[in-house]
């Protein structure tokens, strides 16, 4: 009891941390949220565009497919995309050995700067952009608590696959010290398979069973699906059975990797 | 019993040497071409609680790597650490708590936080309780003249009030160890004085063991008893600096203040030469081997009219010039 009073001190210190550093820097933020209203107004003019001479896309009608592409357009920003640029850069400038001085787990403490951080977005980012989808596009939310717990634990256990994901393909940098061609590699191929450009559910039999082998899904098309009801409720708890799995394998691997890799670890500089 | 035990340790980099771009970060991943540069050889030394060791060599000798290895950054390629009975490496999270690290090219302070903020966050991090921890800063503040830069982000201080904070945030959850790689590097005087002064002060009254490398020999002659020279990699030298200094400090100076101005046609004792000549002061360099101090100042109050006169100590800076510059190997091959 007394050691998790210990961490809870410890890492919320950290978590408190991420989020004033966030705020340093809150001149971005409205570039960000424009940007964000930007995409917003793209996604939905491009998906009108589509639906102009079809009833329906791979069985899905045009209301279903929109809702869900602005959900998916609001919560994308709260997922990290450059977790292993972030890692990758920390490793080649050397600042990594100051973090190894620190008498912290590296990386529980990534994970909780980058959740607090995460969940500051989704108030200061996601509720605003929640607001313009609402008035401006009519964004459709459900009124049932279940859908919307299921979302929240599925966006974080998504969310969590998708850290030890990259904490693991980040790990590479301590072999190449090359993080940005990593990162572009995985960019690409995230982007699309994340389900951000449109519903996962739209692919061709043969994508979709592809992009289940990929984690991308589970951070943001597994809990979007849930909250348009493309997933329904009654298989809502299988999904997230199936997130915990990923989870469990990728986190194992990502601290067995992290282990041999910082073995390995040179520190660049003086 | 020591604090720190350093048994042949040695640190071998691989370098995959890669061609630029995405496709040699590819090739270097997949077809590596290994060279292998050794930076540290076999070392072995030990270090007693409460001590202040000195750590020197010429640029590229093996100094940070062996400090990232006792630090717990980076694993040794061959021998073993041991820091507190602990191996540095593979319990990293319980050494760091006992230790801490200031590298002068870098911070551990946060760019973007007021300097407060970050001791703050350090104290959460290291478990400091509060009121050791304000007690700690009061102090820190007035040796260190932290004041007016509690409230300034790192990002906006100069380099010595940066080094200052490191300081603080270095030694506020008071370690047992403390490693401090070239911490007066490009400081000046007031500055370097004052820091030398804390660290003093901290090894005094906490005996915390400091282990120092610098390239500023100021440091080591203020707060050094010991030194361990390496070059290469391995140690040449291991012991008091008194030691060196006898054993190199062949040469001394004496000056002459004279009262007339001429002083032309002086006979020296065998093994002086004079070094400056000038109006009212001349300058005599000795070979202690050869004759004394008090042979040289006799001979020339004789010939002159000798006012006032003072021996300088052996100058350490230009001993260590002697040692890197290969006096130690000569002395270990004949
Ligand atoms: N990450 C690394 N990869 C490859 N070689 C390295 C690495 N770090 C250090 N070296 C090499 O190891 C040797 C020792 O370096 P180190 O940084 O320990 O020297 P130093 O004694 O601290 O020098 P300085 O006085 O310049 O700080 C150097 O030849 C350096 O090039
Ligand atoms: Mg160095």
């Amino acid at each position: 009891m007394r050691s998790l009073r210990r961490y809870w001190r410890v890492y919320s210190a950290f978590a408190a941390n991420a989020v004033k550093l966030m705020m340093a820097y809150s001149v971005w933020f409205w570039v960000e949220l424009l940007g964000q209203i930007f995409m917003l107004i793209i996604f939905v003019y491009f998906w009108k565009a589509v639906y102009a001479n079809t009833e329906t896309v791979s069985g899905m009608r045009a209301a279903e497919t929109l809702n869900y592409i602005l959900i998916a357009q609001i919560v994308a920003p709260l997922v990290r995309w450059s977790l292993i640029l972030d890692i990758g850069g920390a490793i080649r400038q050397g600042t990594v050995a100051i973090e190894f001085t620190r008498p912290v787990d590296f990386q529980a403490r990534w994970y909780v700067e980058w959740t607090s951080q995460m969940l500051f977005q989704a108030i200061r980012l996601a509720l605003p952009l929640g607001a313009v989808a609402m008035i401006c596009f009519g964004l459709r939310l459900p009124a049932d608590p279940a859908v919307w717990g299921y979302f929240i634990v599925s966006f974080l256990l998504g969310n969590a696959v998708l850290f030890c994901f990259d904490w693991a393909f980040a790990c590479l940098a301590f072999y190449t010290t090359e993080a940005w061609g990593l990162h572009i590699l995985r960019e690409g191929v995230a982007a699309f398979f994340s389900g951000a450009l449109l519903p996962l559910q739209m692919l061709p039999g043969w994508l979709q069973k592809g992009a289940a082998f990929l984690p991308f899904g589970q951070a943001l098309n597994a809990p979007v699906s849930i909250l348009t009801g493309i997933t329904p409720v009654s298989q809502a708890p299988a999904v997230i059975g199936t997130q915990l799995i990923w989870l469990v394998g990728l986190f194992l691997f990502s601290r067995f990797f992290f282990g041999v890799a910082s073995r390995k670890v040179t520190v660049q500089g003086g | 019993m020591p604090i720190i035990e350093v048994d042949d340790l040695s640190k071998v980099f691989r370098l995959n040497q890669k061609e630029p771009g995405l496709r040699g970060a590819f090739k270097a991943l997949f077809k590596p071409n290994y060279t292998d540069k050794v930076a540290v050889d076999h070392l072995s030394f030990s270090v007693d609680p409460g001590e202040i060791v000195g750590y020197i060599g010429v640029n590229g000798a093996g100094k940070s790597t062996t400090i990232k290895m006792l630090t717990g950054i980076l694993a040794p390629s061959g021998g073993a650490v041991r820091v507190l009975g602990r191996d540095p490496h593979s319990q990293r999270v319980a050494n760091a708590r006992d230790i801490g690290v200031v590298f002068g090219q870098r911070t551990q302070l946060w760019w973007d936080l007021a300097l407060i903020e970050s001791l703050n966050l350090i104290a959460k991090i290291y478990e400091v309780e509060p009121a050791r921890y304000k007690q700690l800063l009061d102090q820190f503040s007035e040796t260190l003249e932290l004041d007016e830069l509690l409230k300034v982000p790192v990002r906006q201080m100069s380099l010595g009030q940066k080094m200052r904070a490191e300081l603080a945030a270095t030694l506020i959850h008071e370690p047992k160890v403390v490693y401090l790689d070239e911490p007066t590097i490009g400081l000046d005087v007031m500055v370097k004085e004052r820091i030398r002064e804390f660290i003093k002060q901290q090894n005094r009254e906490k005996q915390t063991t400091v282990i120092l490398t610098t390239h500023d020999l100021g440091d080591i002659e203020e707060l050094c008893q010991r030194v361990i020279i390496i070059d290469a990699g391995k140690v040449i030298y291991d012991g008091p600096i008194s030691t060196i200094k006898d054993r190199f400090g062949k040469y001394r100076t004496i000056t002459f203040e004279t009262g007339s101005a001429s002083t032309a046609g002086l006979a020296l004792p065998d093994g002086t030469e004079l070094v400056a000549n000038e109006p009212r002061k001349l300058v005599v360099r000795f070979d202690r081997t050869r004759t004394t101090a008090s042979q040289v100042a006799g001979a020339l109050m004789e010939q002159a009219d000798v006012v006032d006169f003072s021996l300088a100590e052996p100058d350490l800076e230009s001993i260590i010039k002697q040692i890197y510059s290969g006096a130690l190997r000569e002395e270990v091959a004949v």
